[in-house]
């Protein structure tokens, strides 16, 4: 997890060391794999998005004249935005909770998220068909309680429910990794001081977790952005993701070209957004002066 | 790039060039000319013996119980008579299909396609029927691609919900499409990638175009018609799916495919098929160009069309059967999902494959563009 927290917060001021001597040597298995499984593939796919059917820019100005298609590329950044911040709700409050319980209990706590994390996303999927159905389990719950059947599967709530519930450990951990480790006598200092309860949590705390909080956050949306089952299972086709757009470009019109240069436009996109989270974290972090 | 570095990569460039050279001339033995498939003309169902001692070939399909019926009912004898090493692989899918031809490097022998899908790519990933070695003759004659010959034969269907309108059951296309009359959720088939015949043929007849004016279609009033009942249409993007909808009870009527509705109303669904208008559909054999054993591919799909295969094939997956010959053995239900029989047939709507080949990228792109709005 300090790798994704390192990405997340860049400019604290440390930078890694260069990897020094013969050690560096130990990178190259890993770098060789990347470079044939990543890099080649995904070079690949670049040079098809301009010269498949003709050499030009074809495929991007399609790309970016189809309302369709951008507006499913707006739709896949939003639902991201969605996911991610309902998985960081829920999972602040939960990541917190380790750090205060005992061992005993952080043990269960711990496999209770990382057991689903261990299932097959399709099998998971498939789950939250069968209980978000209109005829489901939950639904049925909620008839019990005089709440009549609400369309959850087939809209974009499934689907954010189906995503929040598989991104979810990738949210906590990093969370937790960071919390863990902060100084809880700073928070005794902070009432010492004066500060309710709250606003020792608020001022202290939770700017301390922010590192997690971004590593979390980042790892959450990118990932998200890539999904292919979950939406495909639990939306509906007018909710479509760009990655479903994608297949059917490059399975249903074989227009390898095309599906190139929705995947380049995507990668652009996760690209740049990387970059201004990074800058922001920069911004907030020497502002508020963190650490 | 220093030069020494360079060097390297040459060398490494060139081993691997020698080792997929090695590789492609291993394999494969013997050649196609090699094989000898007997004289006279072939009779569908049959294979010389040992005709195929040696030679390995790979049979891709769509899997489940679709795939173990047709290993069960022709693959696996053919493999026995022949003397041909059969594998199994899939699903199918275009992409690696269009990637193994495009390389070169084909290892699929024989195809279980769409009908359309084949008939488009005849020619660009598909190589034409060889019709001395596989006997067309007991195949319905519209069915016959020049690249692909039906695999079996079923149908879309309106299903209904018997708890609901059994005692008016809906007639016709038209009551699909009122949802005044029969109000409820409609499941539709609603892939991005593949848009096929089947929601655009129903919107058009329920728009009131007669059922033999159909072609061309008119491809924008009947997605128009479409979106008239949007919000009480559910798609279904796979066959588990549709039956799945059908099991739930969570459509009052489905356009699904026959092999499913059976094996829903097997299961316990409620549902009843309204038969009218009913529209038979197909899936194909095919071989991919650059086959490297045309011959031997052309003798499995010779041997699959046989009269006992196909019975054998129905009794085993409930798809119909493709030559007109075979008399599989089916229980009660069974028989009442079989799309070939006469009385059915005069009740089909007639699809014209060959517009859809011709039209259907351009229909895939309205098709994807409507679904994802």
């Amino acid at each position: 997890m300090t790798a994704l927290i390192e990405i997340a917060a860049p400019a604290s001021g440390r930078r890694p060391k260069g990897v020094g001597g013969r050690w560096g040597l130990l990178l190259l298995p890993a770098l060789a794999l990347l470079a044939v499984l990543f890099l080649v593939p995904l070079g690949l796919m670049a040079w098809r998005s301009v010269t498949d059917p003709a050499p030009g820019l074809g495929n991007y100005s399609w790309f970016f004249t189809s309302d369709v298609a951008l507006a499913t590329l707006v739709r896949t950044l939003a639902v991201g935005a969605v996911v991610t911040l309902v998985t960081l709700l829920l999972s602040y409050p939960y990541a917190y909770l380790m750090t205060v319980v005992s061992t005993r209990a952080r043990i269960w706590l711990t496999l209770l998220v990382l057991l689903p994390f261990w299932t097959s996303l399709m099998v998971r999927t498939f789950a939250w068909v069968v209980l978000l159905q209109d005829s489901g389990v939950v639904n049925q719950l909620l008839g019990t309680v005089g709440m009549g059947p609400l369309q959850l599967i087939r809209t974009q709530a499934g689907v954010v429910i189906g995503m929040t519930q598989v991104l979810m450990p990738f949210m906590v951990l990093p969370l937790y990794a960071v919390m863990s480790g902060i100084d809880r006598r700073l928070l005794d200092a902070a009432q010492g001081m004066g500060a309710r309860p709250v606003t020792a949590f608020l001022r202290v705390f939770v700017p301390l977790s922010l590192p997690g909080v971004g590593a979390g956050a980042l790892t959450v949306f990118i990932t998200s952005l890539g999904f292919y089952v979950t939406p495909a299972l639990l939306g509906s086709p007018d909710q479509a993701l760009i990655s479903q757009q994608i297949f059917t470009q490059v399975n249903g019109l074989l227009a390898w070209g095309r599906g190139g240069a929705m995947g380049v436009v995507l990668l652009a996109v996760t690209l740049v957004l990387l970059g201004l989270v990074g800058f922001v974290l920069r911004f907030t972090r020497t502002r508020g002066g963190v650490r | 790039m220093p030069k020494k570095t360079g060097r390297t990569v040459v060398n490494v460039a060139a081993c691997g060039a020698l080792l997929l050279a090695l590789t492609a001339c291993s394999g494969g033995a013997p050649a196609a000319r090699d094989i000898d498939l007997g004289p006279g003309p072939a009779a569908a169902g049959t294979v010389k013996k040992g005709a195929l001692d040696g030679v390995t070939l790979t049979f891709a399909s769509y899997g489940g119980i679709y795939q173990d019926g047709q290993e069960t009912a022709a693959v696996k004898p053919f493999a026995t008579e022949s003397g041909a090493q059969v594998l199994s692989d899939g699903p199918t899918d275009y992409t690696k299909l269009k990637a193994q031809v495009d390389s070169g490097n084909v290892t699929w022998d024989v195809v279980d396609t769409d009908a359309i899908w084949a008939e488009r790519q005849c020619g660009k990933l598909l190589m034409p029927l060889d019709t001395t070695i596989v006997d067309t003759s007991k195949l319905p004659k519209d069915m016959v691609g020049k690249c692909s010959v039906p695999a079996m034969t079923y149908g879309m269907v309106l299903m209904y919900d018997k708890s609901k309108f059994g005692a008016n059951p809906p007639k016709d296309w038209a009551d699909f499409f009122d949802t005044a009359k029969y109000p409820g959720k409609r499941a539709i088939p609603g892939v991005a990638s593949d848009a096929a015949p089947g929601p655009l043929e129903a919107a058009l007849i329920a728009d009131g175009i007669a059922p033999d004016k159909l072609f061309p279609l008119d491809v924008d009033r009947g997605l128009k018609k479409l979106t008239s009942v949007r919000s009480s249409l559910v798609f279904w993007d796979t066959g588990a799916r549709s039956q799945q909808l059908l099991e739930s009870g969570e459509v009052s009527m489905a356009m699904v495919w026959t092999g499913r509705a059976y094996s829903a109303v097997k299961n316990g669904a409620k549902f009843a098929p309204q038969w009218n208008q009913f529209m038979p559909v197909s899936d194909s054999l095919a071989v991919p160009k650059n086959t490297k054993n045309p011959k031997a591919s052309m003798a499995l799909i010779n041997y699959y069309l046989g009269a006992d295969q196909q019975a054998k094939l129905t009794e085993l997956t409930s798809y119909s059967p493709i030559n007109s010959e075979a008399e599989p053995k089916l229980d009660a239900l069974a028989s009442e999902y079989v799309t070939s029989a006469p009385e059915r047939q005069a009740q089909a709507i007639k699809l014209d494959n060959t517009w859809w080949a011709q039209n259907q990228e351009q229909i895939i792109q309205k098709w994807s563009d409507w679904l994802a709005n």
